[in-house]
């Protein structure tokens, strides 16, 4: 009974996503083959890819995408990992300041969305890289901020206490005591940021236009555009997309699972 | 408070020193906390008091994309209470909160307990059940678009296999049910993750007495299990609500045509970014922040009353 619900529960979880990557395969005809066996036993074609790659800003968008990512995880870090040790180890501001800053994430998007709007379109800052990696530091921070929070509090004060008795400065400790020990818990909260920001597509549609396209953007367009879907396109971006998140998650298995147990456990 | 040998010292050296360097003064046992926060709240201060204090102000004017053209003081608002498709939105966006909270915290519920437990490939299998979290939720709408597709979806050729009539998905009656079916989809295994993590932490000593005592699986369940994860169950519901508050990507992956199926978002969306009226979209989106606040309080509240008892 056991593997009975656990294999339903593994086909429903896993259907969509097969589906996914066997219509990048497949020619239009195919994908509206009516009937159960069409999904399945089909000819495989590289043609959407060739259309993919050749005719649109895909690459561009990756590397966008890419750059977006990686430069406003870099920037969470710098900002939260700080601020969320202070909060960890002293409750500085008892607590209130804590929720403010998870109630920056409770802003609606169009909250935020319409002064930038504004004051981007000004300063020249549309579709450039910088407006979306603040826009996404802004967001990401305090759902960071909270993560690393958690992770902060495993760490014993005893062993900061014992390294000061020792003589060791503040910096100091942070760097050689604390730092090790939040691995895990610096990797998931990365990894999560990034995933984020590279799925994210509400502020990507609004700022961004030609030179800054992130990979959400070359989605929808197949949805949208001129008279039928083109499903073949559509998966090929959709299924491309989704293969950097699925490497990063696959490297952070480990800590995932281990850093997830670890706070709810003790908390 | 335990006495540090670092500590007498730096105060010896301060007595002798007129001047400590910036550097020093903030890393010192008193400032450093703050020190520490600076970025944070330079951040915070900037992208959250300016959009506030800007939406406020353009919430009060009749505005567009060119610029204010008069002040208009409580008008906005008064239309958007009167405006009938704001409050469907709104309706909407709550019912579609409701289907996918219940439907993500049944399934996780329900998973959590059947694979606490060692078993054959279980990384694996719990790692294959991440992904769909790791998906863009725009992506997997557009998957599920085709999927649910009355002539060419999966779903629906499996029901014609099986003997069952097709569905139209996204029809007006179902289209609520169909992307609240996309949202547990995607975040059921959040549920299952949490509350697993959470199982593994409970002391086995009440169990093993409720199971001496003949307690059936049942009985143990609802007044052990469950009141033992409420902190966790009430996390897992305050984290998906401000989430799915603002859920924007499925509408606008699947039922982008529908007014019928909008979402409070989505409709803030709309009004300021397609007709370009800032003054209501402003107004809508004041009105969003309050309601979201209003409603985190209360399921904080909730969460710190569930922290209470299950301390006991």
């Amino acid at each position: 009974m056991f593997w009975v619900a656990t294999g339903v529960i593994l086909i429903i979880v896993l259907v969509p996503l097969l589906w996914m990557y066997s219509t990048m395969f497949k020619t239009p005809e195919q994908v509206y083959t009516m009937g159960l066996k069409g999904f399945i036993a089909f000819v495989p074609t590289l043609e959407n890819f060739k259309y993919i790659f050749s005719f649109t800003t895909f690459f561009l968008e990756i590397r966008n995408t890419f750059i977006i990512a990686v430069s406003s995880t870099v920037l969470v870090m710098a900002v939260s990992i700080p601020a969320a040790y202070s909060f960890a180890r002293w409750n500085t501001g008892a607590g209130n300041l804590l929720f403010v800053t998870i109630s920056s994430r409770m802003f609606p998007p169009a909250l935020a969305a319409i002064p930038f709007f504004f004051l981007f379109t000004k300063t020249g800052m549309i579709d450039t890289h910088p407006a979306l990696i603040l826009l996404y530091l802004y967001f990401n921070m305090s759902f960071a901020t909270f993560l690393l929070f958690g992770f902060f509090r495993e760490i014993p004060k005893e062993l900061e206490d014992a390294a000061m008795v020792d003589g060791y400065g503040r910096m100091q400790i942070l760097r050689r005591i604390v730092f090790p020990l939040i691995g895990p818990g610096v990797a998931i909260t990365a990894v999560f940021c990034l995933v984020f920001a590279w799925n994210e597509f509400f502020f990507a549609s609004l700022f961004t236009r030609i030179d800054a396209r992130v990979v959400s953007l070359g989605m929808p367009i197949w949805a949208h555009g001129s008279g039928t879907i083109q499903w073949g396109f559509m998966m090929v971006v959709t299924g491309l997309a989704l293969i950097p998140t699925l490497v990063a998650a696959w490297f952070m298995q480990r800590y995932i699972v281990r850093g997830l147990t670890f706070g709810a456990v003790k908390g | 408070m335990s006495v540090h040998v670092g500590d007498e010292a730096e105060m010896g050296v301060v007595q002798f020193q007129k001047k400590r360097t910036v550097w020093e003064t903030l890393t010192s046992e008193k400032y450093f906390k703050w020190t520490l926060l600076i970025p944070l709240l330079a951040v915070l201060s900037v992208f959250m008091l300016y959009p506030l204090f800007f939406c406020i102000d353009e919430s009060l004017y009749e505005s567009t994309l060119t610029g204010k053209t008069g002040f208009v003081g409580w008008e906005n608002y008064r239309a958007v209470l009167h405006d009938a498709a704001f409050w469907l939105s709104l309706r909407n966006t709550f019912q579609i909160l409701l289907l996918s909270l219940a439907g993500e915290l049944a399934l996780g519920i329900g998973i959590a307990l059947l694979w606490n437990r060692e078993f054959r490939g279980q990384n694996t299998i719990r790692g294959l059940c991440f992904l769909p979290l790791l998906a863009s939720p725009l992506a997997m709408s557009l998957v599920w678009n085709v999927l649910l597709h009355y002539d060419v979806g999966l779903v629906n050729q499996i029901l014609l296999a099986v003997g069952i009539p097709k569905i139209q998905f996204f029809s007006m009656a179902l289209g609520k049910y169909s992307i609240a079916l996309i949202n547990i989809w995607q975040w059921f295994p959040f549920s299952v993750f949490v509350l697993l993590a959470g199982l593994k932490g409970l002391p086995k000593d009440a169990f093993e007495a409720a199971k001496v005592d003949g307690a059936s699986a049942w009985y143990t369940f609802r007044k052990l299990t469950l009141p033992m994860l409420s902190p966790l169950i009430m996390i897992i519901v305050l984290l998906r609500t401000m989430w799915l508050i603002r859920l924007f990507d499925p509408i606008y992956g699947t039922l982008r045509q529908a007014r019928e199926a909008e979402t409070l978002d989505y409709f803030v969306f709309r009004i300021a970014f397609s007709y370009f009226d800032i003054g209501i979209g402003s107004t809508l989106a004041v009105i969003s922040l309050f309601l979201t606040i209003i409603i985190c309080a209360i399921l904080f509240r909730y969460l710190m009353l569930a922290l209470g008892a299950a301390k006991r």
